[in-house]
This record gives C-alpha cells, sequence and structure tokens, in this order.
C-alpha cells in the first residue's frame, strides 16, 4: 500500500479514482465540504467575505450557488472528495464547457463561471481547470446524440441542447390513454438532444450524485410492498424527530 | 498469522488453518471449507472490556470464524484494505473495521474532546500486536505520512485512523464553519503532528 506525503502525492492530479489533489498556489474554488485532508498552509474563504469580492466579481456570476462554493487560498495540497463518486479534472484552454451544478466541484480563477440557460448547470469560459464529480466513470460522445436527462454531466464546445419528446409510439386514442395514465411509457421519452459539434459527457449511471447510503436505500424502494413502505415512511418520521431534539 | 487477501478492492478473502479471525457480525459473503461462526460476546476484551465498550459506544457487533478453508468477508461494496501490523498499534474508528487477526488486541481508549458534535464519539478504539486487520472506506483508503515537517489537517467526517507516535489536535477555525456548511455544524479540524502515518477515506460520513 502506498503512502503520500507532500513530496510524493500527484500534483494536480487523481490520487485515486475517488480522490483529487490540488497543488494550490493561487486562489481556488472548491464545493463546500468537500476537502478530506491538506497538507501545508490554507485558509478557506467564503464567498460573502469581503477580502474575495473583488475576485468573485470577475469569476463567480452566478448568484443562486454562491453558497455552494467556498474558496481556498495559500500554500499545500488539497485532498478533495467526494463521497466515493469519480473525480475528474478538465483541462480548458480559451474554451467554454457547461456542467450540472451540482457535480461541479472546483475551478480555478481564471475561469469565469455563469449560470447556463438550462436551468442547474454552469458554465466555465476561459482557460483553467475544472473539477467534476460523477457516479461511475465519464464517458465523451460525439455528436449528434441524445442523452438521458439523469446521465448527463455537461457539454463542451457546442450549442446549446433542447429536449427532445419522443412520442412516436402514440399513434391511436388508446395508446395515448396508455400514455396519459403513464402505463406504456418507457421512461426514455425526455431526452436531450445535441445538434452541432462539439463532445457530451456522461456518467455512467442514472442516480444523483447523493451519499452512496442514500442512493442505496432508493435503489431498494421498488422492491418494498405497500406495508412495508408504511413503516419505513414511521421509521423516518422518528428517525427526523430523535435528529431534532 | 492468517492470510488476508483483497479480491477487486471491495472483496476480503481470508484464508484459515485451524485458526481464527474476528470479523463484524454479518460480513460474511462465502466460504469454502468448512468454517464455524460465532457471536463474540465479548469480542476478545473480557468482561471490563466488553462493559467498558458498551459505556462509551464504540460498539462493535463481532463474530468469530474458525475453521479450515476460505473466507470471504464484504460490507455493502465498500473498498477494503488490508493494514498489516508488526507489534504496532493502531487508532481506529470502531465504524470502520471489518475484520483482524485473533492475534491482535484490541482495547478502547479516550480520544480527546474531539468528537462531540462529529457523532464518533470521545472514545476510539486501539488495535495492536502482530497480524493482518482489514478495514472498509467509501473510495479507496488514503495513506497520508506526518512528519515534524509537514503536519497534516483532516476532515473528521473522513478521518478512519492512525497509526504511530502522532498527536492529535482539533483545531478550531472560524473560516471552516464556512467550508463545511452542509448542515453538519462542525467547524473544526484534526491536526495530526509528529511522525507516523494517517488513513482518510475520499469521502465524508
Amino acid at each position: 500500500m502506498t503512502s503520500y506525503n507532500p513530496n510524493t502525492l500527484p500534483k494536480n492530479d487523481n490520487l485515486s479514482r475517488f480522490a483529487f489533489v490540488v497543488d494550490v498556489e493561487e486562489e481556488i474554488f472548491i464545493r463546500k465540504g468537500k476537502m478530506v485532508a491538506f497538507y501545508g498552509q490554507l485558509q478557506f474563504e467564503s464567498l460573502g467575505s469581503s477580502v474575495v469580492d473583488i475576485l468573485i466579481k470577475e469569476a463567480f456570476n452566478a448568484p443562486a450557488y454562491i453558497q455552494h462554493f467556498i474558496i481556498a487560498k495559500g500554500h499545500g495540497q488539497l485532498i478533495l472528495g467526494d463521497n466515493g463518486n469519480d473525480i475528474a479534472s478538465y483541462d480548458l484552454d480559451n474554451a467554454n464547457m457547461t456542467i450540472k451544478a451540482k457535480h461541479l466541484l472546483g475551478f480555478t480563477k481564471d475561469i469565469v463561471c455563469q449560470e447556463s440557460t438550462m436551468i442547474g448547470f454552469l458554465t466555465l469560459m476561459g482557460t483553467g481547470k475544472i473539477l467534476a464529480s460523477s457516479n461511475g466513470p465519464v464517458h465523451f460522445l460525439d455528436l449528434p446524440c441524445r442523452v438521458d436527462e439523469q446521465a448527463i454531466l455537461g457539454w463542451a464546445d457546442c450549442p446549446s441542447p433542447s429536449y427532445r419528446y419522443d412520442y412516436a409510439h402514440v399513434n391511436d386514442l388508446l395508446s395515448l390513454v396508455g400514455v396519459m395514465t403513464g402505463i406504456t411509457l418507457s421512461g426514455e421519452e425526455k431526452q436531450i438532444d445535441f445538434r452541432g459539434e462539439g463532445t457530451v459527457l456522461i456518467q455512467s449511471s442514472e442516480l444523483a450524485l447523493g451519499s452512496p447510503t442514500l442512493g442505496h436505500l432508493l435503489s431498494q424502494l421498488p422492491a418494498l410492498g405497500r406495508n412495508e413502505l408504511n413503516s419505513l415512511s414511521a421509521a423516518v418520521a422518528q428517525q427526523i424527530t430523535s435528529q431534532n431534539r | 498469522m492468517s492470510n488476508f487477501r483483497i479480491n477487486t478492492d471491495r472483496l476480503l478473502e481470508v484464508d484459515l488453518h485451524n485458526e481464527k479471525v474476528m470479523a463484524i457480525s454479518g460480513a460474511m459473503v462465502g466460504y469454502m471449507g468448512t468454517m464455524k461462526f460465532e457471536k463474540s460476546l465479548l469480542g476478545g476484551e473480557g468482561l471490563f472490556g466488553a462493559l467498558k465498550r458498551k459505556v462509551t459506544n464504540e460498539g462493535l457487533s463481532l463474530m468469530q470464524t474458525t475453521g479450515n478453508g476460505t473466507v470471504f468477508f464484504a460490507h455493502n461494496a465498500a473498498e477494503i484494505t488490508v493494514i498489516p501490523l508488526v507489534n504496532e498499534k493502531l487508532f481506529i474508528e470502531s465504524s470502520s473495521l471489518l475484520a483482524y487477526d485473533d492475534s491482535l488486541k484490541t482495547n478502547t481508549t479516550f480520544a480527546g474532546l474531539r468528537g462531540a458534535t462529529s457523532g464518533q464519539g470521545l472514545f476510539t478504539t486501539t488495535i495492536e500486536g502482530y497480524g493482518n486487520l482489514a478495514v472498509f472506506s467509501h473510495g479507496n483508503l488514503i495513506t497520508l505520512e506526518v512528519d515534524p515537517k509537514y503536519p497534516l489537517f483532516v476532515d473528521p467526517d473522513a478521518f478512519i485512523g492512525y497509526k504511530g507516535n502522532i498527536s492529535q489536535e482539533f483545531v478550531f477555525d472560524v473560516n471552516w464553519r464556512n467550508m463545511i456548511g452542509e448542515a453538519s455544524g462542525e467547524s473544526y479540524q484534526f491536526k495530526f503532528t509528529g511522525q507516523g502515518v494517517v488513513y482518510i477515506q475520499p469521502a465524508e460520513r
């Protein structure tokens, strides 16, 4: 088993699938709570504090997400982890990339971050490094392509996508009734449609990011019957009450 | 000392030749040969040790496995790492322990005023002697060296254990509060100084 010290840690690279080391020399934006350890002298500033306001004015232009990010500054090596999700880094060279906001882990200060017109996505422009996490490894697709809304991670160098509804099988009244009641839906009717040139990034699962425990629990739910669901719901309510105490 | 092997990161294989290993209850996923699984009431710590564990809330529900053959352990598809101990003492969160050689001795010690709000309690588990132990983590375990020249800071929720001549203190950082945020209510970090290694997982509990 390899053990690391500040001299042997990778520089701005993955330590494993699930951990990434950032060599902090200048300010970098990172998601709150994703730091697992660090060597050296690092300070963490929230985006609301006055010291870093000038930087935010230029780099962080997404007020809805200001609570989700902090700035790390100083000198040292910062290890990031995201609940056992895969972490990957992307280099931007005077380019742009749009990422699902929940998956964005960090970006360097010369990148401008703005809200995308697609709700829940952030667009990053400029030159620097972006860190993003995904449930399982990331796959790259060439355009044109259509992807599932839950599996999409982001896209780069291509026009904004649009939704496409695939109801080709709805051709008479009976199948319309089937669709309206949800009986004949395959669950893949709503797709994100990409045209033109560029790259689309998808993760290898349709699970949203979250704690592994929650993802596991949710994936088990369909197996439960009505009585079991009722007792689960009662247990959850009890747990919430005891945590509020 | 029985042979501990990791199979594809998430499965622990242990070869037994009339030997005994301790593992958390319910961790067995399969075995080859003849094996016997018994609930370990006192966890090999005697009546007083078991009582102390109960009182300090460093609870470990253990079973002992004896027999001939190979036994497989796993825990919720978490990544497993084997740490060999050569007459050393390891401090570890009991919630991360999967299995250990019967030759190792476990105990509970006071860990200092650290876990009062992190939910890890004021006490921690020590394990010492000569033998193998296996820990599980969300994402592969990371081993970080600590040296007088470079102290290490760790998120309490990512901490798993440490080994060596290390002192652990918790540092209160006003800015840290801004960083954690995520409804955890924590505003401190662990600082490790001295000489040794610290084990962390790339995830918060």
